[in-house]
């Protein structure tokens, strides 16, 4: 596989789970930085260009409230789950804790797979 | 930081106007509060240090791309139903314009056939340029709230419907119907011209159908209507069955029995007052046409052929 195939098929990989990890980090309210950074702190790593639109699609689609404050002398734009949000939340970490229950035997048969070729080609 | 100033109205450029104050107001806050953070490692940050930050940010536009993503002009679901309306429209637009030029050619005294094409094509590229124009904007406009014209269809289908996966001819090509239609109509419009031509412009034409020729068509006039009725239901079906397939072969019959019983019925065309003394230019005009119609049988006797055999393998 080329790296511009993996890089496509990790986009696509990420794409479903970032909206996961966006509503699951704003349980408590953020702005765009520091959420950036929360993430991060967590080990996604995800850019300004790919985040900063995504929360507000999520915020346009009624996912999240949001409202401007003043803090440290700058306005920031604060974002929270709204109700809605958090019901749908609740339904994806089900989804998610189903796919991810149902992915890892089959990751698991495809790592013991690899680690057999690996043995043989040694 | 004029060049965070510069970077967030460049986006706001490439923004609906609507959007432009609040997206603007918002990317400035998370630039800030980037440069703030980076100079809390840093230390103080110079031009070159900024414009790193915005560099990495991406280009101005593929920001405001992301904020509102650009939208196609007609949607990927309507795409295939735009391409077939298209289709259809400008095959009865090329219809309509041999309908018309037909009509033009018949009125006219001076038969001339360069005139004849390129009065279709003209006409044709003209109207359909304008038409494709005007769909597409139409498919725009119903889009552009995100409504979707198609997908009622979708719902309604049985998987028996579908044509056998062995037979890939039973898909009816839409540039056979409508090339089918055309020549149908045209044939009629040649046929029944004293219709709407006045006796004293006939006369003045060189060459002219002699009375039996004309008469011999005329009574052939109902096979061709059916043969635009059967082109309408293979338009509506767009997919051969057996009784499009038997109906074809029926039509396909008639015309190579006729074709080859006119080309054989005698003289098929007589000479105006004025080429009364060329009789022999006008007996080369009438072989001509015998053998031009000779030739043009052997096409519906292929088609006759062809449909007798997929008739034959549909039945299996």
């Amino acid at each position: 596989m080329t790296s511009s195939q993996l890089d496509k098929m990790r986009l696509e990989l990420r794409r479903g789970v970032l909206v996961l990890a966006v509503l699951a980090s704003l349980k408590q309210a953020h702005y765009g930085y520091s959420l950036r950074r929360q993430l991060q702190d967590k080990g996604i790593d995800i850019d300004e260009g790919t985040l900063y639109p995504l929360v507000r699609r999520l915020a346009e689609q009624g996912l999240l409230d949001s409202e401007w404050q003043q803090a440290e002398g700058r306005e920031r734009r604060y974002y929270r789950l709204s109700e809605h949000g958090r019901e749908l939340l609740v339904q994806l970490t089900d989804e998610w804790l189903q796919l991810n229950s149902a992915m890892g035997p089959l990751l698991d048969e495809t790592e013991k797979l690899a680690l057999q070729q690996s043995g043989e080609y040694k | 930081m004029e060049l965070v100033k510069r970077y967030v109205a460049a986006v706001q450029r490439e923004l609906p106007e609507d959007k432009r104050q609040e997206i603007g107001r918002e990317l400035n806050a998370n630039i800030m509060d980037q440069l703030d953070a980076f100079e809390q490692q840093q230390g103080q940050l110079s031009d070159e240090d900024i414009a790193a930050v915005l560099k990495k940010m991406g280009h101005p536009q593929a920001v405001a791309y992301q904020f509102v993503p650009p939208q196609s002009l007609v949607a990927a679901e309507d795409m295939p139903l735009l391409k077939h309306t298209l289709f259809m429209v400008t095959g009865l637009l090329f219809v309509l314009h041999v309908v018309g030029s037909s009509v033009d050619l018949m009125r006219s005294s001076n038969v001339n056939l360069i005139r004849f094409v390129l009065q279709i094509t003209v006409g044709f590229l003209d109207t359909a340029i304008f038409t494709f124009a005007v769909i597409v904007l139409i498919f725009a406009a119903v889009n552009i709230n995100g409504a979707r014209i198609s997908g009622s269809d979708a719902k309604d289908w049985q998987p028996r419907d579908l044509p056998r996966a062995d037979l890939g001819w039973q898909h009816i090509s839409l540039t056979d119907i409508f090339t089918d239609l055309a020549t149908y109509i045209f044939l009629l419009i040649v046929i029944w011209h004293p219709l709407w031509v006045s006796p004293e412009q006939i006369a003045e034409r060189s060459v002219t159908f002699t009375e039996h020729a004309l008469q011999l068509l005329q009574w052939f006039s109902p096979v061709i209507v059916l043969a635009v009725l059967l082109s309408l239901w293979q338009l509506h079906r767009r997919i051969w069955n057996r009784n499009l397939l038997l109906n074809s072969v029926l039509v396909n019959a008639a015309f190579t029995v006729f074709l080859v019983a006119l080309a054989l019925s005698g003289p098929l065309l007589q000479t105006g007052p004025a080429e009364l003394q060329s009789v022999f230019r006008a007996l080369q005009l009438d072989r001509g046409l015998t053998y031009g119609l000779l030739i043009t049988a052997c096409f519906p006797a292929y088609e006759l052929l062809r449909d007798f055999l997929r008739l034959r393998k549909l039945l299996v």
